[in-house]
Parts: structure tokens; sequence; C-alpha cells
């Protein structure tokens, strides 16, 4: 009846940089499409926000501003507003993420797009006794994973700071956008 | 007929707390990125259902009224419920989603309150005509352990029947593929969750991964995590990872909570379901 759980050990201590995993869902035309199907023009309406600008946002907001440059587009049809598509960027515990928000032209969330998502991999733990087996041994300490990787299954990553991002140009809408 | 104009579409969204990725393969862009955005407004009715944390879903109505009166949830929610309990009675209790993390239940409640033991389990859980359910006693019912891999599959449902032919769907880890094709996956070594510790392949069918060691943390002085062993309600801790294949994902993601806190049983149930697991420690 066995042979239906498979034990494995994975090695307890892992050094070196491996590699890093990228994945491009969208250009910004792309998002822009997913986003507003139906517009006409993105016209652009990038925002350089003041020091004064940035500590407003990050007060109404509760979430740090890291970037003084937003790209932002002005959404039209036949001249009429449909809202705002902002692009912003996150960084959390591990990864990197480009992300669109799409605002209506009421300031509310219209819809959100990941752009690209990347995680970047330069893990090293020491462990002198570990590393030991590797001395005289050439790029022996290194660990080589394969690039292609196209699905990851395991611990969650846990999309707080897109949630934070949001709260956080929406804040920006309110002081910069917004009348 | 081979498709050979066949194109592939890969989106991704934040969604049940995590992101979520879609893969469709077809024929033309436009009809896999429509089949795409109709699988995440599905997602997103379950996680609205489902959740812990939104004081409007089922689950947190359930945990505020059924145990003084019946309440009516949704269908698919209902099914949840099934399809746990199912679980729970194969399992003798080995899988129990009315036993919530303290975790879980600090953070709903937001204080450092004294860890909550409410004393009822999921042979509470009463189940009755017009999808109405009542607690028998106190519980905190928590469909974390299988509602984001029920979520996949409803997503995969309608990925499929909105005439995708290859596909994958990935909520954080939980993942399915179905159609022809084969899909490569990684599963992140349990204590460095940038290594990749181990590879399948999937074609057809599901894969969970459960792992206590990145919400593993400390309140009122005890060792906690997100996984509780229902049996003796202890947080689980440790440097491993549970990951189970299997038909469907919201048996992937229940099994594997099997496979945690009651390995032996857990091979007839893999068995009987046709699952297997990978059970990875540092």
């Amino acid at each position: 009846m066995s042979g239906r759980i498979h034990y494995l050990a994975v090695p307890a201590i892992v050094v070196g940089a491996f590699h890093g995993y990228a994945a491009v869902y969208h250009t910004v035309e792309s998002a822009q499409k997913a986003c507003f199907p139906e517009a006409a023009t993105f016209v652009s309406a990038d925002v350089k926000l003041s020091s004064q600008e940035m500590k407003a946002i990050e007060k109404a907001s509760g979430v740090r501003v890291r970037l003084e440059n937003q790209k932002i587009w002005k959404v039209e049809k036949n001249g009429q507003a449909l809202g705002w598509f902002i692009v912003d960027e996150v960084l959390g515990k591990h990864e990197f993420i480009t992300w669109a928000l799409a605002l209506k032209s009421d300031g509310s969330v219209q819809s959100l797009e990941i752009m690209e998502y990347r995680e970047t991999y330069g893990y090293e733990v020491r462990n002198a006794d570990w590393r030991a087996q590797f001395v005289g041994k050439k790029n022996g300490a290194r660990l080589k994973l394969d690039d292609d990787i196209k699905n990851v299954s395991g611990a969650t990553l846990s999309c707080r700071h897109i949630t934070d991002g949001v709260k956080r140009l929406l804040a920006l809408y309110d002081l910069v956008l917004k009348h | 007929m081979t498709s050979c104009s066949s194109t592939e579409v890969r989106r991704c969204r934040p969604l049940l707390g995590t992101f979520v990725e879609m893969t469709a393969e077809g024929h033309d862009a436009e009809s896999m990125n429509r089949a795409i955005e109709s699988a995440f407004v599905a997602m997103e009715r379950v996680e609205k259902l489902m959740s812990f944390f939104r004081p409007d879903s089922d689950v947190a109505r359930l945990n505020r009224q059924a145990f003084r009166e019946q309440v009516m949830v949704n269908a698919d929610t209902f099914l949840v419920l099934e399809h746990g309990l199912a679980l729970s009675r194969a399992s003798n209790g080995a899988f129990d989603f009315t036993v919530a993390s303290p975790l879980l239940v600090q953070m709903v409640q937001r204080e450092n309150a004294p860890l909550p033991n409410l004393p009822g389990d999921w042979r509470d859980v009463e189940l009755l005509p017009g999808n109405r359910v009542s607690f028998r006693r106190p519980l905190h019912l928590d469909l974390g352990g299988i509602a984001k891999g029920f979520a996949v599959d409803v997503a995969v449902d309608c990925l499929r029947a909105t005439g995708v032919e290859s596909g994958m769907v990935n909520a954080g880890g939980d993942l399915r593929a179905f159609g022809p094709r084969k899909y490569l996956v990684d599963i992140r070594h349990p204590a460095f969750p940038q290594a990749m510790a181990h590879r399948v392949e999937l074609q057809g069918c599901a894969l969970a991964t459960s792992s206590p060691c990145f919400t593993e943390t400390e309140r009122n002085g005890q060792r906690v995590s997100h996984l509780v062993n229902p049996l003796d309600r202890s947080s689980l801790l440790g440097h491993r990872s549970v990951s189970v294949q299997a038909p469907e994902c919201w048996l992937a993601d229940g099994l594997a909570k099997v496979v945690f806190n009651a390995p032996l049983l857990a091979e007839t149930l893999l068995e009987e379901f046709g699952a297997h697991a990978f059970v990875l420690s540092a």
C-alpha cells in the first residue's frame, strides 16, 4: 500500500545566487486595452510629485511613497473622460512587480492588471561546515538551477503590497488628479 | 486537426490574498483574453463568498450566526462544505476546516486577545436542505484549506467552458493544469522560498503545496503558523512542505493537510482519490 507519499530530503543549506524568474503579462498598450477595451485615446498625463505631495499621500494612505515620477494616462473616448490609467511598481519581499491600475472618471477602481512579475534571487546562507566541503572545488558552492521556470508551487506570496499600492494611488488621485 | 496556429495568453492578478496567474492556449488571443477575464470574475466571486476576513462573506456570516440559527449560504459555499466534511469523515478529522489557526482568528480580531479555543469541530457542522447550515457548538470555520483550491477548479471549469484547449491556473502555488499540454512545475524549497527544490510534470491534474514555515511566528509566547493540526490543535511548524497531486485542486489542497497530520492514513486516502504526495523536508 505504500508509495503514494514520496519523501524527499532537500539541502538544508542553500548557497549562491540562482536565477531570476520573470513573467511579462502585459505591455503598456495591452494593459491599456485590457483595462479600457472601449477607449479611443490615452493622453499622457505623467505626474512628478513634489515632496509635499509625497508626504500628503503617505499621510492619507499610510503607505510609503517611493517614487516621485508616476506614469499616468487620461483615458478618453470622443472627448469624453472615461477615467485614468496608472502604471506603478511595488517591491515585495522577494519580488518586483510592475502593475497597472485603471480608475473610472469618479476615481473608483475599474480594474487592476499585473504587467510584469520578477523574483530576484541572490540568496546566500553562510554556514562554515557546509561550505567547507567545497573548499578547493571550482564553482562548487553554486547550485545552478534551470532558468526556464514557468510554474511554481510552494510558499504563497502575499499580495498585500499591491493592496497598499492601490491605497497609495487612490490617495494620489484624491490629492493630485481629481478636480 | 493540429492547432499549429495556437497562441498562449498569460495574465496575472492579485486575488485570494496572493497572485493568481492564468495561462490559456487556443486559437486566437482575443477569445483567450475574454475567457481569462471571465475566469477571474468567477474566482473573485469565490473569494467574496469564502473569505475569512470579509465581514459579508458566507464564512463570516456562518461564524457569527450559525451557532444560534440556520444560515443560508451560496450553493458553491455549500458544495465546499460538503467536500470538506467528506474529507474530514474520510480522514477521521485530520482535515478539519472548523479549527482555524489562532493566527487567522487574531488577524480578524486585530488584538492580542488570549488564543481562542472553541470546542466545536467538523462533526458540529450540520448541512441542511436548501443550502442551510447550522453549527451545534461555536467554532471558527476557515475554508482557507480548500477554498483556494476550489477557486482554481472554478476558474478551470470556466476556461474550459469558454473554449480554451489547454491551460493552467496557479493561485499562489495551488494550481491545476488542463487539456493535452504538459506543464512543468517547480516546488519551492521549504526553507528558502527563492530556491526550487523539486520539479514535477503535470498533465490534466492539480498540485497544491502546504508549508507552515513562511507564516511561522510567535504570539503570546507560543510558536504558531497558519496551519493547525486539528487532532491536538497545535500549530504545524518546521521546515517542511507537503505537495499533493490530485485530479482536482480542492482535493489536492485538502489532502495536503491530511498528509501533514496523519501520514499513515493519508496513504490510503491518496490511493482512494488517485493522488500522490511529495514531502519535502530540509
